[in-house]
């Protein structure tokens, strides 16, 4: 269980994007709800956290990642209680913000 | 007729205005006071978002200590020296820092006012001044008292003396938590606290007891904390709550003991969270109503007291959201946004914020709870559907992945808001 909520796939790229470093995200023209996700999901690389960056994924990806939170497809912590927050529009909408930020 | 005393007036009054409209072209002056986890986001935000603006953080105290992770302080597990955080980053970020006191706001000259009695124009001011104790709610409970029964709901000298008292405790001692009516600061906030006390004292104290004398008949993530208290320290901690007798009407700091209608518990180590209200400069802006709390609409968290002011975090009246740094940082970067908006002649749009709060009940074992928030009728309000609890049944390794996110989301809201 536990290996399943590390997410090993998001995990691994996101180390790989760690690596390339990047700047802060600003949150100018960020669709509603993107300026809080950096609560938790840092725009600069937290040494020792176990919570994925997010700036610079694939949109693509984070659109998947948070609709099989929201229906439960993807085993989650706290993710699937604040996917259920969104709707796809909204979900498109901060997945191709993030994507648009330096990883 | 033009008389040069009228004249004198005129130019006076032009070179007063020449400033504004001049940092007005340059993108405005905005001044933000408190460096909480709202004020220092709001500040750096503001600046990000728009780099022509002035932005002046007003913060008397040259370290911020941090009180998300200071029940850890209490049960050892951290130094207090962890939870401090200078502004070296917050002023590389090109915010001036004005290390000093607001005294006063002047709402419709639009000034604050310093403790040298220099006052500092604003075209938009940011209030995020945290919580003041509410002293004379509690009777018995002062500033005196709480030299002798301390709140630590401030982190800092409090948290140590409640850390040392704890220490010198004997063992078989009985420590005894009071948790005020809502709304207070960190709602889940006293049971994580008893909860790590309860892991230090099984350790080192192992015949002491812990008793929680509530306000309340609900409390935050309740059914994790009991269930957990339950497996973890069966028989440490007692929550009597509000329809069992629970509330506590004065205390008598010379005895240690906390007075209920039914009882008096004389208590070895005394934690008295007392009643709360805005921070004293949202109640001298006249920003804070009767409740002693700040209402605000829900976009650019404005006052509805005072136009061009607007107050997040703790202070602030916040519909659905709890009074948390998860909860201040997502408005800090909401508000940030909106004032960007306002001060462009642009209307802000609808927001979506978030909150989540972890807590402890041992250094491996974290729970927590979620929220998501849109303005609806008005206020801030929950979605329906989303957010919640941790589930009371899980497998594996849950409860020990939920104490890393908690150590994790610390390191980065701190590192973001103050590296």
């Amino acid at each position: 269980m536990t290996h399943r909520l590390l997410l090993p796939a998001l995990a691994s790229v996101l180390l790989l994007a760690s690596f390339l470093g990047g700047g802060p995200v600003r949150a100018a023209d960020a669709p509603p709800g993107a300026s809080s996700c950096t609560g938790c999901h840092a725009s600069q690389r937290i040494p020792d956290s176990v919570i994925p960056r997010i700036a610079g994924r694939k949109a693509s990806d984070i659109v998947q990642f948070m609709r099989e939170y929201r229906s439960g497809a993807w085993p989650s912590s706290v993710m699937g209680r604040i996917a259920k927050g969104f709707d796809d529009q909204q979900i498109d909408a901060i997945a191709a913000w993030f994507a648009a930020q330096p990883e | 007729m033009a008389t040069r005393r009228t004249f004198l007036k005129l130019t006076a009054a032009a070179s007063l205005a020449v400033p504004s409209i001049t940092s007005a072209q340059a993108g405005g002056r905005v001044v933000v006071v408190g460096g909480g986890f709202g004020g220092a986001t709001a500040a750096r935000m503001l600046k990000a978002l728009e780099p022509k603006l002035t932005v002046t953080l007003v913060e008397p105290n040259p370290v911020f200590t941090a009180c998300p992770f200071s029940n850890n302080v209490l049960a050892a597990l951290r130094e207090i020296t962890q939870q401090q955080f200078g502004y070296d980053g917050v002023q590389k970020a090109g915010v001036v820092l004005a290390q000093t006191a607001a005294t006063a706001v002047d709402a419709s000259g639009k000034t604050v006012t310093l403790s040298d009695g220099s006052k500092l124009p604003y075209d938009r001011l940011v209030l995020s001044p945290g919580i003041d104790i509410n002293w004379g709610a509690l009777p018995g409970y002062d500033e005196a008292a709480a030299e002798k029964m301390p709140h630590a709901w401030k982190a800092g000298a409090q948290t140590v003396l409640l850390r040392q008292q704890l220490q010198a405790m004997d063992d078989g001692g009985l420590v005894v938590i009071s948790s005020p009516a809502n709304p207070f600061r960190c709602p889940p906030g006293p049971y994580e606290r008893a909860s790590l006390i309860a892991y230090w004292l099984k350790i080192w104290k192992p015949r002491s007891k812990l008793l929680i004398l509530d306000s309340k008949d609900a409390f935050s993530k309740q059914r994790l904390f009991q269930n957990a208290w339950a497996q973890l320290y069966p028989g440490l901690i007692e929550w009597v709550s509000l329809s069992q007798g629970g509330k506590v009407t004065s205390v008598d700091p010379s005895t240690l003991t906390f007075v209920t209608d039914f009882a008096r518990h004389k208590a070895a180590v005394g934690n008295v969270i007392p009643p709360q209200k805005a921070g004293a400069i949202a109640q001298q802006a006249g920003v804070a109503d009767r409740t002693g709390w700040c209402p605000v609409e829900p976009v650019a968290f404005e006052s509805t007291l005072r136009p061009g002011i607007h107050v997040i975090g703790d202070s602030a009246i916040m519909g659905g959201m709890p009074k948390s740094a998860f909860a201040a940082n997502a408005q800090a970067k909401v508000c940030a946004a909106a004032v960007v908006e306002l001060l462009a002649g642009r209307k802000p749009v609808d927001p979506i914020l978030i909150n989540t709060c972890y807590s402890l009940v041992a250094p491996d074992y974290g729970i927590s709870v979620a929220g998501v928030y849109r303005p609806d009728k008005g206020v801030l309000a929950d979605i329906p559907g989303a957010g919640g609890a941790s589930p009371l049944e899980v497998v594996g390794g849950f409860r020990g992945q939920e104490a890393l996110y908690a150590s994790s989301w610390f390191k980065t809201i701190t590192t973001e808001v103050f590296g």
